[in-house]
């Protein structure tokens, strides 16, 4: 009923030699007469990064809100690193760290304050200089939030869900409204999250960027999840279904034309 | 514990350094009602009176005649001259300011009451307090010339004219005003300050990102509503500061105004949290806040004493919040009452703190 409908369910469930550190099982949200999240489960494994992608209005946030504690849950479970969501969802908030889709923070105060603020939101001491540098954005520190360009925002909301030292970071569309040099440079810094065991969860509408990142994707629609695998195992379900492409794929798209002539540097207004 | 007022008093402070910084902010709660206070009060009143007198002449004799001379002399007295029952009737229709009256057989002395009576208009109190002072010294300059030829060392005179309708103490307009601007700061606090600033924070989101924490936000909401106290303590002193340097005088306790201006500050914030907890932006905010505030600027005596407002609207507009808050704050400030005497306006600010406060609490939705 709730297992999703993929044809390789070995993929469809995270490797058995890393345990999973998210088990979320028919999971329900209702707002009045609208399902937004129709029995949705998946296991995520640690220092797994796992994509949810769909068209808007798919319930990717609000599946992503129930899991992190943000938002009730109507039915079902999540259990994130032990932890019962539903049970405690402060000691969720403790071992997570969450960008928002729509990342505002409070504007008139500087980067080193707000990381202050946020590490003490959490208990922690924190060393803001050092999550600056892990952002790259150490010669802003003594910026307020609101004179940081798009790109810029969205590393600081990074480097804020970083403070407590997070085993699942949540990203929602973290590279909607991105240039696409500033795009790659948060993928690095994905990578780079990956590469030191944080397990990243993240959402967008980039099918580039879901192949780039994730090693497993889900794909919601309708407030259920229609396809969960890795890319390369989704597309070859496809193909294996006899799909082909009505124009033959080239050996480059225009984004590698932009990127060609551009460069990866990033540009970013100060 | 300690951990948690430490992080009580960081969100404190940063909600106190956000306001400082926000220039808009700044701008709309401390310099507008300084500049409202110097347009009303320094440049646009006290620049141009001229006060209209009007003087019946019942003596008849050397003494009235040297007084109407006198005070004839004087740039600001725009003076009529006719009997008892015309000139009372031209002060009831509003077109003199005051109606000096010289008794019969009028004559000064030294340590004597004149017999001098001024009848004043009670429509503008305010603007009678003034001109009454105006118009005392006058008449004091004008008799101390007089006797000054006979005794060279020139005694107190007993006050010379005994006023009628008109309070006793010499209060000047930025008396009058300057409680009525911190009323009105206090309630533009409430509205603007804190609605707006937290209506923002709600659209954009800053505000669910503290959900996105462990900690409660009603840490943020109450060093938020504590910061703002503060903040509208501070603004309310500066004022009255730069209000004293204009002359403002203080006749009551400071105590008993901190308790005012307190209670005052509670009633407005919970408005403000009111709005900002309902509304889901500032398109939302802004209409309620000015229908809210727009009345009460214009009908709680801010600027002009109520008195002048017809019947009906004057005891409609009575219950109105800034109305007992205006009422207080003159009361403590220019007459020096005290807390019991001022039972029924601290009654009804009570009575607004209660209605604010639950009607806040019910309204207030996070996102």
């Amino acid at each position: 009923m709730t297992s999703p409908s993929t044809a390789s369910p070995g993929a469809a469930t995270p490797a058995a030699d890393h345990p999973p550190i998210i088990i979320v099982d028919a999971l329900r949200k209702r707002y009045g007469d609208l399902v937004a999240v129709d029995g949705v489960s998946f296991e995520v494994a640690e220092g797994e990064v796992f994509g949810i992608l769909g068209p808007n209005g798919a319930g990717k946030t609000t599946t992503l809100e129930m899991i992190e504690g943000m938002r009730p849950i109507d039915e079902g479970s999540a259990v994130i690193d032990g932890v019962d969501v539903r049970r405690d969802p402060r000691e969720v908030k403790r071992r997570i760290g969450i960008q928002l889709q729509a990342s505002a923070f409070f504007d008139e105060l500087t980067l080193v304050e707000l990381l202050d603020l946020f590490g003490r939101l959490y208990g922690h001491a924190v060393d803001p200089m050092a999550l600056l540098a892990e952002v790259e954005l150490t010669e802003k520190a003594k910026s307020q939030v609101r004179t940081l360009s798009g790109g810029q925002k969205q590393r600081f909301s990074i480097a804020s869900a970083l403070v407590n030292q997070p085993r699942v970071l949540f990203l929602d569309e973290p590279t909607t409204g991105l240039d696409p040099q500033a795009r790659r440079h948060l993928w690095a810094l994905v990578r780079t999250l990956r590469d030191r065991g944080h397990t990243v969860v993240l959402t967008t509408h980039y099918m580039e960027e879901a192949e780039e990142l994730c090693d497993r994707v889900a794909i919601m629609d309708g407030g259920r999840i229609i396809a969960l695998d890795t890319p390369q195992a989704l597309v070859d379900q496809l193909v294996g279904r006899g799909f082909t492409k009505t124009r033959v794929e080239r050996l480059a798209n225009l984004e590698d034309v932009f990127i060609d002539l551009t460069g990866h540097e990033l540009r970013e207004e100060d | 514990m300690s951990t948690r007022l430490a992080l009580w008093w960081a969100l404190f402070a940063a909600s106190v350094k956000m306001f400082v910084r926000n220039r808009v902010a700044v701008f709309f709660s401390l310099f507008l009602p300084l500049i409202i206070m110097l347009i009303f009060g320094v440049l646009n009143f006290e620049g141009s009176t001229t006060i209209s007198l009007g003087i019946v002449d019942e003596a008849d004799n050397e003494a009235s005649a040297a007084l109407f001379d006198g005070l004839a002399e004087y740039d600001y007295l725009e003076i009529s001259e006719g009997d008892r029952q015309a000139e009372l009737a031209e002060l009831e229709e509003g077109d003199r300011g005051f109606v000096l009256v010289i008794p019969a057989g009028y004559q000064p002395l030294l340590g004597a009451d004149t017999g001098l009576v001024a009848y004043a208009a009670t429509s503008d109190p305010a603007q009678a307090q003034v001109a009454q002072g105006l118009l005392q010294q006058a008449i004091s300059a004008v008799m101390s010339d007089s006797l000054n030829g006979s005794i060279p060392d020139v005694p107190r005179l007993r006050p010379p004219v005994t006023f009628e309708s008109v309070e006793s103490r010499d209060l000047g307009y930025i008396d009058f005003l300057v409680p009525g601007i911190v009323g009105m700061t206090v309630m533009q606090l409430g509205l603007f300050g804190v609605a707006f600033g937290f209506v923002q924070l709600k659209r954009t989101g800053a505000l669910r990102r503290l959900f996105a924490t462990p900690t409660s936000p009603a840490y943020f909401l109450s060093a938020q509503v504590a910061s703002r106290l503060v903040l509208g303590y501070v603004q309310v002193a500066i004022l009255i500061g730069i209000g004293i340097w204009f002359g403002l005088q203080m006749f009551g306790s400071w105590l008993v105004l901190a308790v005012i201006i307190g209670l005052a500050l509670l009633i407005f914030l919970a408005v403000g949290f009111g709005v900002a907890g309902w509304a889901k932006n500032e398109d939302q905010a802004a209409p309620v806040a000015n229908l809210i505030s727009l009345p009460m600027l214009f009908l709680s005596g801010v600027f002009f004493p109520r008195d002048a407002m017809p019947e009906l609207l004057r005891s409609v507009t009575q219950f109105m919040p800034l109305t007992y808050v205006n009422e207080a704050l003159r009361g403590v400030m220019n007459e020096g009452a005290g807390l019991v005497d001022l039972g029924p306006q601290l009654l009804g600010m009570g009575i607004w703190a209660v209605i604010t406060f639950v009607i806040a609490v019910r309204l207030f939705k996070w996102e």
